[in-house]
C-alpha cells in the first residue's frame, strides 16, 4: 500500500511541474472572427446618445503610484463625459500583462483595450494571431496623425501578417513618451564646480572626474538584466547611423550586429568596469535598488536610464537632480534610445469598437498630455499651447530631450525589440561581457547568432 | 486485497460514483493538461494562435543539442547537491540532535528549524535576495561588521558564486522538512535498542550508523524522492533572485519552459522541455523506489 501511495504522490508532483505549462489548444476548426461592422466605417461619436449601462474593460500597467492616479483621473473624466459608460479598470504590472494578454485577447470576453508591448514577439505576434483590430480609420478620422509623427507611429505599426515591423497597419496608440539619457545629481554636481559634457569625451572625463573625487561616477545594477541593455545601446547610439538602428530593429537589409561600432559600444563598457565607473558590485544590485541609492545621494553621482524615473526622483529626497541626452563626439550623430510607451489597442472581436477608439483618442488628448506632464510623465502627444511644468525643472529637462531628439529625427530604438529572443540572449551576454567573462569581439559574435538565426527563418 | 461482496441490487458502479468528483478534477486538470502537453511537444506553437504546425520529432532533437537546456540542466543536477544531499545531511544531524532525549524548549527548536519550509517561494526569494545585496544586505553588512569585509561578493551577480548562492537558500528553505520527517521517523525506534548498543559501547556515532540510519530507511526515500523533485523543478526561487543570470549561470530547466513559453512564444518547444524533465523525475523517482523496496521489503 505504502508503495501506491508513494507512485500516486510522484504523479500528482509530475503532474503538477507538467500542468504549469499546459495551455488548451484551439480548436480544430475555429468560428471566423466576427469582425465588427464598425472597422468598415468608423463614426467619431460624441457622447453616445443612449444612456445604457456600457462597460469598458481596460487593462494598463500603470501601476506606479503617480501614473495610476493619471489614469484614474482620466478615466473618471471620460465616465462623466460620456454617460452610461463605465470604465473596468484592469492594473498590472508589465511582466504579468505579458504573460496574461495573449489568452485574455483571444476571449470573446477579454479586455477592450488594453497595452500591447510594441515589438515582434507581443504586437507582432498578437497581428499574427488576428487579435488586434487595426486603426488606420480612427486615426484618419481622429486626426492622430497631428499628434504622432511617422516615426512614432511606425512603431506601432505591422503589416497585416504580423511579419513586419514598422510599416502598414496601425495597431496602437501610446499615450506617453520616453528616451533614455544620463540622471545626474545636480546636488553634488554642483558643489564640485563640475558641468554638463557636451561631447562624448567630455562625458568620460566627467566620470574619471568623479571617480578621482572618491565618488561612484554612474549607479547602476545589472541583476534584473534588462537596464544594462541601456547602458551599452546607449552609447551605442551615439557611433551608429539611424539607418542602420532602424533596419536592426525591423529586420530589413540584412543588416548584422557583428560591426566594429557595437564592438566599440561594448569596448567602453569593458573599460568602464576595468576604470570602477560602475557601483561596486553591480552585478548583484537590482534596479530599484540602484535607483533608491541614486536618489538618496549615494549611489552614484550620474545613472543612465529612462525618462520614466524622473517622477519617482521627486519628493521624499533633499538632492535635486536633472537630465541630459548622451553627448556625441564631433562627426558623430547624436542619437538617444527612446520612443513611446507601451500603446493602447484594441481587441479585433470588440463589439465596443467605437467608443474604445473615443477611448484611445481621449487617452492621447492634449488633456491627457497635461495630466501626465503634471504628473513628471513625457507625454507621446503635444501638450497644450503654453504649458509650462512649473516647479519641476527635471521634468522640464527631459520635455526638452524628448523634443530635441523629435525634431532633430534622432529617436533610437530599444534593440531588444529585434527578434523574440533577442532579449533574452543580449542579457544573458551583457551579464558576460560586463564580468568580463567574454571579450567584445565575443560578445557582437554571440548576439549576432540570434540575429542572423531569426532572419533566417523570417 | 480480498474481493468485496455487493450487496444483493447494488449497481456495480457504485464505488465510482464515490470517485468520480475527485476523479473529474483529476482528469480535467491534471491528466489532460498531461496529455495536452505531451501533444503540444510534436508541434511548433506560438501558445496562442490558431495555426501549429506538425514537426514530428523536431523539438526533442533541438533539445539535445541546445547549449542552454544542456547548462540548465546541469545546474539543475548541482541544485540536487543544495536541495537535497546537504538538506538531508543536515536533518540527520539535526534530528539526531533534537530526537534522542527531550530537551527544554523542544517544541520552539523544532518549530524554529521547521519555519522556512512553511514560507512562499516567493517570499524567500524577495528576503535572501535582499540579504544578498551587496550594498545594504544583511550578509555584507554583517561580514564587514566583523572585519571580513575583504570577504564581501556581489553574491547573486558572481559568476562562480550564484549558483551556489541560490542553490544555498534552497538548503535552507528544505533541511527543515528532511529534519522534521527524520524526527517522526525516530520516534518508531525503540529507545531498548540504543541502551542495548550503549552497553556493548557503541558510540553516538555508530548508534546513528547501525540503529538511526537503517530504521529511516522509508524516511529517507521520502526525503530523496520530494528533494531530488524540488531541486529539478525549481523555478520560483530562480526567478525572483537572478533569472538564469548572470549570463546563464543558474539557467535551470524550469525558468528555460517559463521562459520559452511565455516570453518567446515556443510553447512547443517549452512542452518539450517539460515533458523530458517529467519523464527525468518519474525515473529517478522509479530508481529510488526501488531500491527502497528491495533492500527493505516490509517497510
Amino acid at each position: 500500500m505504502k508503495r501506491i501511495t508513494f507512485v500516486l504522490s510522484v504523479v500528482m508532483a509530475l503532474a503538477l511541474l507538467l500542468s504549469a505549462c499546459a495551455k488548451p489548444a484551439p480548436t480544430e476548426a475555429p468560428p471566423a472572427p466576427e469582425v465588427p461592422a464598425a472597422t468598415e466605417a468608423p463614426v467619431v461619436t460624441e457622447a453616445p446618445a443612449a444612456p445604457e449601462e456600457v462597460t469598458l474593460v481596460v487593462w494598463d500597467q500603470f501601476y506606479r503610484d503617480v501614473e495610476s492616479e493619471v489614469m484614474e483621473t482620466l478615466n473618471a473624466e471620460f465616465e462623466a463625459a460620456h454617460p452610461g459608460v463605465k470604465i473596468e479598470r484592469v492594473v498590472k504590472t508589465l511582466d504579468d500583462l505579458k504573460v496574461t494578454l495573449k489568452l485574455a485577447l483571444a476571449q470573446e470576453d477579454g479586455p477592450d483595450v488594453a497595452q500591447v508591448n510594441q515589438g515582434r514577439s507581443d504586437m507582432g505576434a498578437m497581428v499574427q494571431a488576428d487579435l488586434l483590430l487595426p486603426l488606420n480609420d480612427y486615426a484618419a478620422a481622429y486626426k492622430w496623425d497631428e499628434r504622432f509623427s511617422s516615426s512614432v507611429a511606425s512603431r506601432n505599426s505591422f503589416t497585416p501578417d504580423g511579419v513586419t515591423f514598422g510599416q502598414g497597419n496601425l495597431y496602437g496608440v501610446s499615450p506617453t513618451a520616453e528616451v533614455v539619457g544620463v540622471f545626474y545629481n545636480k546636488t553634488i554636481m554642483d558643489a564640485n564646480g563640475w558641468t554638463l559634457p557636451t561631447t562624448f569625451d567630455e562625458f568620460q572625463t566627467l566620470l574619471a572626474g568623479i571617480k578621482d573625487a572618491g565618488m561612484t561616477p554612474i549607479s547602476f545594477g545589472s541583476l534584473d538584466g534588462w537596464n544594462a541593455i541601456h547602458e551599452f545601446s546607449a552609447v551605442q547610439h551615439l557611433l551608429v547611423s539611424l539607418d542602420y538602428i532602424n533596419d536592426f530593429v525591423y529586420g530589413v537589409n540584412n543588416v548584422t550586429f557583428d560591426t566594429p561600432e557595437n564592438q566599440e559600444a561594448a569596448r567602453v563598457m569593458q573599460d568602464w568596469v576595468d576604470k570602477g565607473y560602475f557601483s561596486p558590485d553591480f552585478a548583484g544590485i537590482g534596479y530599484d535598488d540602484s535607483n533608491k541609492l541614486f536618489k538618496a545621494g549615494v549611489g552614484g553621482v550620474l545613472t543612465i536610464t529612462g525618462s520614466w524615473l524622473a517622477g519617482e526622483l521627486v519628493g521624499d529626497t533633499d538632492q535635486e537632480f536633472g537630465f541630459f541626452l548622451l553627448p556625441a563626439n564631433p562627426g558623430h550623430t547624436r542619437l538617444a534610445i527612446g520612443g513611446v510607451g507601451i500603446p493602447f489597442s484594441i481587441r479585433k472581436t470588440t463589439t465596443k469598437a467605437d467608443l474604445a477608439a473615443e477611448y484611445l483618442d481621449w487617452m492621447t488628448s492634449p488633456r491627457a498630455a497635461e495630466l501626465w506632464a503634471n504628473a513628471g510623465m513625457l507625454p507621446a502627444m503635444p501638450l497644450p499651447e503654453g504649458y509650462v511644468a512649473e516647479g519641476n525643472p527635471l521634468f522640464n529637462d527631459t520635455l526638452i530631450a524628448w523634443d530635441t531628439i523629435n525634431s532633430e529625427n534622432a529617436v533610437g530604438h530599444y534593440i531588444d525589440w529585434a527578434t523574440p529572443t533577442f532579449y533574452d540572449t543580449i542579457v544573458a551576454e551583457l551579464q558576460k561581457l560586463f564580468g568580463k567573462i567574454i571579450t567584445p569581439a565575443e560578445f557582437t559574435k554571440a548576439v549576432e547568432v540570434d540575429y542572423a538565426a531569426f532572419l533566417a527563418g523570417n | 486485497m480480498k474481493s468485496q461482496r455487493r450487496w444483493p441490487g447494488e449497481s456495480r458502479f457504485h464505488g465510482w460514483l464515490y470517485l468520480f468528483p475527485g476523479l473529474l478534477i483529476y482528469l480535467v486538470f491534471v491528466f489532460y493538461p498531461i496529455i495536452e502537453t505531451f501533444r503540444t511537444s510534436f508541434y511548433k506553437w506560438d501558445g496562442f494562435s490558431r495555426e501549429r504546425v506538425f514537426v514530428n520529432f523536431h523539438n526533442y532533437i533541438s533539445l539535445v543539442t541546445d547549449a542552454q537546456f544542456l547548462k540548465a540542466l546541469l545546474n539543475n543536477l548541482v541544485f540536487i547537491i543544495f536541495y537535497s544531499i546537504i538538506p538531508i545531511l543536515l536533518g540527520l544531524l539535526l534530528a539526531s540532535l533534537l530526537g534522542r532525549k527531550p530537551l527544554p524548549g523542544m517544541t520552539f527548536f523544532r518549530t524554529g528549524l521547521f519555519l522556512p519550509q512553511i514560507l512562499s517561494m516567493v517570499v524567500v526569494g524577495v528576503t535572501w535576495r535582499w540579504i544578498f545585496n551587496p550594498n545594504f544586505g544583511l550578509l555584507n553588512v554583517g561580514l564587514r561588521a566583523i572585519g571580513l569585509g575583504a570577504f564581501t561578493r556581489a553574491w547573486l551577480g558572481d559568476f562562480q558564486l550564484a549558483l551556489p548562492s541560490v542553490g544555498a537558500v534552497g538548503t535552507w528553505v528544505q533541511y527543515g522538512f528532511c529534519m522534521v520527517l527524520f524526527l517522526a521517523g525516530m520516534q518508531r525506534i525503540p529507545n531498548d535498542q540504543y541502551e542495548a548498543a550503549e552497553l556493548d559501547g557503541a558510540n553516538e556515532f555508530r548508534q546513528l550508523l547501525h540503529i538511526t540510519l537503517p530504521s529511516l530507511r522509508a524516511e529517507l526515500g521520502v526525503a530523496l524522492i520530494t528533494t531530488i523533485i524540488a531541486a529539478l523543478r525549481v523555478f520560483d526561487l530562480v526567478y525572483v533572485t537572478t533569472r538564469g543570470g548572470p549570463g546563464d549561470s543558474t539557467l535551470v530547466t524550469g525558468f528555460l519552459v517559463y521562459r520559452s513559453a511565455f516570453q518567446q512564444n515556443q510553447l512547443g518547444y517549452a512542452s518539450t522541455v517539460a515533458t523530458v524533465m517529467t519523464l527525468l523525475i518519474f525515473g529517478i523517482s522509479l530508481i529510488i523506489l526501488r531500491f527502497q523496496s528491495r533492500d527493505g521489503e516490509g517497510v
